[in-house]
């Protein structure tokens, strides 16, 4: 089932979901997916129904509250939004991750020898 | 912190799941609603845009399952539904689940029945003592000797010493090992009761307490003043004397002399060592009394006392056993004539004595390595059918993989199924092996006065769902494994599935197994079997069949030896008179019996090369005993009727005895001093047939019959009818010669001999059992195993057919596929039980462990069981009508 590429993907989906609740204020699932989608360009193939499961590990961590507000076709939705300790744990995450592409991006730019 | 937080959340969560359901299934249903939304309005047909959505969302599904299990503590519950779902497929597939569950229960059950013997024999603590832990067995030990016969009990003057020099004990306490037939006078006339003389010290340092009364004290046991006291068990004062509460103070009239009850002991204990419940105690001081054996408690060669002693607070079996070899060696330098080499060495206290613990151990061990290979057999044959419909569950296996079950999911599906099956089994084994290990108890000879308690306690319990659980998972693990490796696709789109080639070479290598398992036990079985029809059939010297038997001790009313002479005399009268009877005679103890007299016979024309004389055994009998028990008298003649009233020094010898001595000559009249000591030399008058006298196919043991009977007695009595018939009759005898007299151990000569041959009785039905059932769950396994490959076959069959193979060639194609499983298997197994029957050596008579003829009758059989189970499934695979079969698909 490939479990393995699953696991990096969740790891940097929750650090994106968080991001992108930081940056855009509350939304609702479709809302999160429309977005991530729209920066990645379509580059990330992503099945949006993970979303959810994200969602819901970082409420569990308290890092996210969901509450209840009207969507654009007007029926009833979860709206999720960053607490305060979402947004401390996302300059955590922020940072590690940044070190770890600057690690990664050292790798690969090293020049081979022939 | 963050784990913490979880958890809290889900206990939440809990109560309010089925809220959380429904918003989320709506969450979800709303996501997609915009997503096909967004579709359409990009422009695409609504029924593409739904599907579009679908796909792009992924497996909702599979996500509320997600969702729902990390919100909860989804995963028992998710077990749960396991299970009902296992017990559900168990039960529609009925025929195999019963195939199995039955296989695996007589696996278990026998392992079972086997460990409830362990548990009675070997681990569980004698009922009624206060912490046995801290309780240590003494024993001697004489460093010059080897094996069993190296450990003995003690004598009372050593038991003494330790008693009061060992410090590591608290106390010390001492019981003669062998409770004795006592006749209990009961208003005029004799009953035989079980009694046990025990120190006074015996049941306070066992702790074991009294129903009412008093226990005995060091006070009542003072050999210089003996006290007539008795403690009944508290089952006998039940059941003999109706729980009378008045009963303290009363007395007995036990072997002619009369005991006050002081106690009843507490309910629940039966005695100091295992099997053996004496209906009563009394002291050591008693001895003489009680038993008419005297100085046994001044003796340093009497060793009757079994001791075992309480561990003082702070003392562990090596200090104590430092201390008591330190005052072993003490007795040693102070007694060098009877204690020279003679360490003591403790073992912890347990039902079976400390000595005999590795027999008993290594016994009951074969018997478990021998049914454990039965449950090798049984979880093959579980684990070949499991894999059988694994095969053909592949289809569901790969629905559920297609709907997101992962791997890990279905082989935990799997897993669960074989444990509900393990689980049914070891239920089913419980019962099987509280009924089988009863039937065994029959086994033990009658003449034995053992009762054994087994008790379906935790550890037999323990035991049993282990084994079932292991079981369970060594049977389960493979189909498992190779039932979920699917590949839905390949499976769903064309119905056949994969990797069937290398299932069924796994399948055939789990069944050469099995019938190499088999044909090892199977083996072992006709041996042991064969060995028992042997022994059955061994000439041991003497009438196994018309000879009734009873033992009588008439000093131990305290008669005079005139009184028991006439007694004797009177019943040898009595009993000829009874009709049916042809002869009878007294033996002091007869052969194969545990009793044992031994001394030197010294022909002083023979000093020069064998200054010492020879070893033999001896039999002390009256006129008459050679004919009564069909010993053949070889030369000369039995003894008269004068030379027993005249005391003459005569005696017979057996062959043996003749040859060991005087090879080539006569030995009639022969002049020999019996016992190193004699004064007088005896002639020999007679000849007889050398028997056995020890153990059954024994090498011969020169031996010679004496007169000069001590007053304990075996009658035996020669009859034309059946012996059984005459039981009665003996004891009615015995009370009109004299009212007070009891026979202890009236049996016939059969029921005698089933002793000798317990241990060949015993383990010849054991491993007969296992060899059977072996062979039925063997032909089970193979009869499926090739049913299947048939019907697996079958579009192949068709095939063949179709292009021309004839029946004779399907038949070939078939059979040869069985018969080369059960050859390879029969060559392993021959090889591997060629190399352990050498275990089985002592056990067997008149039968070498590498016996050709068991080879081939094994070889035949399994060969012979195995065509038949390749047969009915090789007739079914040539009917196969080739348009059907090819249609089929």
């Amino acid at each position: 089932m490939g479990d393995k590429k699953s696991d990096v993907l969740q790891g940097t989906l929750d650090l994106m979901v968080l991001k992108t609740l930081h940056a855009m204020g509350p939304l609702h699932g479709f809302g999160i997916a429309r977005r991530i989608e729209q920066l990645s360009e379509d580059v990330l193939q992503l099945n949006e129904g993970t979303v959810y499961t994200s969602l819901l590990r970082l409420q569990q961590q308290g890092w996210i509250s969901s509450s209840w507000g009207t969507s654009e076709n007007n029926r009833k939705a979860r709206y999720y939004s960053i607490t305060r300790q979402g947004k401390k744990q996302l300059e955590v995450e922020t940072e590690n991750w940044e070190r770890f592409a600057g690690v990664v991006g050292r790798v690969l730019s090293q020049e081979g020898q022939g | 912190m963050g784990r913490l937080r979880v958890f809290f959340e889900r206990i939440k969560e809990l109560f309010e799941q089925s809220r959380a359901n429904r918003e989320f299934e709506d969450e979800l249903e709303q996501h997609l609603q915009l997503l096909t939304d967004r579709f359409v309005s990009q422009g695409m047909p609504r029924r593409e845009a739904v599907s579009a959505a679908r796909r792009q969302f992924g497996n909702a599904a599979l996500l509320q399952q997600r969702h729902r299990e990390a919100r909860t503590f989804l995963f028992f519950s998710s077990i749960w539904r396991d299970v009902c779902f296992g017990a559900r497929m168990l039960r529609k597939h009925r025929g195999s689940t019963a195939a199995v569950v039955v296989a695996l229960a007589l696996g278990i059950g026998m392992n079972a029945c086997i460990f409830t013997f362990v548990n009675a024999l070997l681990l569980r603590p004698l009922a009624g003592i206060r912490a046995p832990g801290e309780m240590r067995e003494v024993w001697e030990h004489s460093r010059t000797a080897n094996g069993i016969h190296s450990f003995m009990p003690l004598t009372y003057p050593d038991y003494v010493f330790f008693r009061d020099h060992a410090r590591s004990f608290s106390g010390l306490l001492g019981y003669d090992g062998d409770p004795e037939g006592i006749i209990w006078n009961r208003g005029g006339h004799g009953e035989v009761i079980h009694g046990q003389l025990v120190s006074g010290n015996a049941f306070s340092v066992a702790g074991v307490g009294v129903t009412i009364g008093r226990s005995f004290t060091p006070a009542d046991d003072q050999p210089d003043n003996p006290q007539p006291l008795v403690i009944l068990r508290n089952n006998f004062w039940k059941q003999s004397l109706g729980s009378d509460p008045h009963i303290l103070g009363k007395s007995m009239m036990l072997n002619g002399t009369n005991y006050t009850i002081i106690g009843v002991a507490q309910p629940g204990f039966t005695g100091f060592e295992v099997a053996m419940a004496p209906d009563f105690w009394t002291t050591l001081s008693m001895e003489e009394k009680l038993i008419h054996d005297p100085g046994r408690l001044t003796s340093r060669n009497s060793n009757w006392l079994l001791t075992e002693g309480r561990l003082a607070p702070g003392q562990n079996t090596k200090s104590a056993q430092a201390e008591i070899s330190l005052l072993a060696r003490e007795i040693e330098l102070a007694h060098p004539d009877t204690n020279k080499d003679m360490d003591d060495v403790l073992y912890s206290s347990a039902p079976v004595p400390g000595p005999f613990r590795g027999y008993v151990t290594a016994f009951t061990g074969m018997l478990m390595v021998v049914f454990a290979l039965v449950l090798v057999i049984a979880c093959a044959n579980a684990a070949s059918l499991l894999m059988v419909k694994a095969t053909g569950r592949a289809r569901e296996m790969a629905v559920r993989s297609a709907l997101g079950a992962g791997r890990g999911r279905l082989i935990r599906q799997m897993t669960v199924e074989s444990l509900l099956l393990a689980l049914i089994a070891g239920c089913a084994a419980v019962l099987l092996s509280f009924w089988t290990s009863h039937l065994l108890l029959n086994l033990i000879p009658t003449s034995l006065p053992i009762s054994i308690e087994l008790p379906l306690d935790w550890r037999v319990l323990v035991f049993t769902f282990l084994v079932a659980l292991i079981t369970g998972i060594v049977f389960g693990v493979t189909p498992a494994l190779r039932g979920t490796r699917v590949d839905p696709v390949g499976v769903i789109k064309s119905e056949t599935h994969s990797g069937g080639y290398r299932k069924s070479r796994l399948r055939n290598a789990i069944m050469i197994g099995e019938i190499a398992v088999c044909a090892l036990l199977l083996f072992s079985a006709t041996l042991c079997v064969r060995s028992l029809f042997n022994a059955g059939s061994i000439d041991p010297g003497f009438d196994t069949e018309n000879i009734a038997i009873a033992t009588l001790d008439a000093g131990s009313l305290g008669y005079n030896d005139a009184k028991i002479e006439t007694f004797y005399r009177e019943l040898d009268r009595h009993i000829r008179a009874l009709p049916g009877v042809i002869s009878s005679s007294y033996v002091n103890h007869l052969p194969l019996d545990a009793s044992r007299e031994q001394t030197s016979v010294i022909d002083e024309s023979l000093i020069a090369s064998l200054p010492h004389g020879i070893p033999v055994d001896v039999f002390r009998v009256e006129p008459g005993y050679f004919k009564t028990m069909g010993i053949s008298v070889v030369a000369g003649r039995d003894f008269l009727q004068s030379e027993l009233d005249h005391k003459s020094n005569v005696i017979v010898v057996n062959t043996a005895m003749a040859a060991r001595l005087w090879p080539g000559q006569n030995p009639i009249g022969k002049l020999v001093k019996v016992g190193s000591s004699a004064k007088e030399r005896s002639e020999v008058v007679g000849v007889v047939k050398t028997g056995n006298y020890r153990s059954l196919g024994e090498d011969p043991i020169p031996a010679l019959f004496r007169m000069e009977m001590p007053s304990l007695r075996v009658l035996v009595v020669h009859t034309s009818r059946d012996p059984g018939s005459l039981l009665d009759a003996v004891q009615r005898q015995v009370q009109v010669v004299d009212p007070n007299m009891a026979a202890t151990q009236v049996q016939t000569i059969g029921s005698f001999m089933s002793l000798p041959m317990f241990a060949a009785r015993t383990t010849g039905l054991l491993l007969g059992a296992s060899g059977i059932l072996a062979l039925v769950l063997t032909w089970i396994g193979l009869f499926g195993v090739i049913s299947f490959a048939v019907s697996e076959r079958t579009r192949e069959i068709g095939v063949r057919m179709a292009l021309g193979a004839g029946r004779g060639d399907v038949m070939k194609l078939i059979m040869r596929q069985g018969l080369l499983i059960t050859s390879i298997g029969l060559v392993i197994g021959m090889g591997a039980a060629l190399a352990s029957a050498r275990l089985l050596s002592a056990l067997l008579y008149g039968i070498r462990p590498d016996d050709p003829a068991t080879v081939v009758i094994v070889s035949a059989g399994m060969a012979a069981i195995a065509v038949l189970a390749c047969y009915i499934p090789a007739r079914r695979a040539v009917r196969v009508n080739p348009v059907i079969a090819l249609r089929y698909e």
